[in-house]
């Protein structure tokens, strides 16, 4: 799977609906953020979770989002971010 | 679309004040880090990480929040490695008893 976003877009976590194991947290789904970098291509921790090992890989980005975009009642400085890694899948043009 | 959210997903919920005593990293908890390493490497790959989590994220919440960080791991092993027949449930219990009978009689 190719790289579908680069260091500047913006992007959206998805509501997957998913069951099992994820990574995605949930304090971040349907929120959007920046992605700051394409960490690389890793397997997918989902099929990972259920013994397949098969792949494939896909791509893993670094996005930050404002915490004032996670948190509605969020105190500190404007500028103050969070950065997190989410799996391409995840994700939507924001 | 559904909002799934597993037990363990807990990032953002009000938590009170954090304890900020260092704990003991005691000797059985090391033993259950080098089982896990041994169990995933490259060249054994019996249980990923990844598996092992979501084995602990499917216990239910009351076996999930009884029991320690260690512990979690360890019977998350377990479910695992029986469900993937490496060992039953009766060869651990077993071992179990064996392995305590040789303890009592040191």
């Amino acid at each position: 799977m190719k790289a579908r976003f680069q260091a500047g877009d913006r992007v959206r976590v998805l509501h997957l609906g998913k069951t099992g194991h994820i990574r995605t947290p949930f304090y971040v789904r349907g929120r959007t953020g920046t992605v700051t970098e394409l960490c690389g291509y890793f397997l997918n921790p989902e099929e990972l979770a259920v013994g397949n090992t098969a792949g494939p890989v896909v791509p893993l980005y670094r996005v930050s989002f404002p915490q004032t975009e996670l948190w509605p009642d969020y105190q500190g400085p404007a500028h103050d971010a969070l950065s997190i890694e989410i799996y391409d899948h995840w994700l939507a043009a924001g | 679309m559904t909002m799934t959210r597993g037990y363990h997903d807990i990032g953002g919920d009000p938590a009170g004040p954090v304890p900020k005593t260092e704990l003991p990293w005691l000797h059985w908890e090391k033993q259950v880090e080098a089982v896990r390493n041994l169990l995933g490497d490259g060249t054994r790959r019996i249980i990923s990480l990844d598996e092992m989590r979501r084995g602990f994220e499917s216990f239910g919440i009351e076996k999930y929040a009884k029991l320690s960080f260690y512990r979690r791991r360890v019977e998350a092993m377990i479910d695992i490695l029986i469900e993937k027949g490496v060992i039953t449930r009766e060869e651990l219990d077993a071992e179990i008893e064996a392995v305590r009978a040789r303890w009592n009689n040191v």
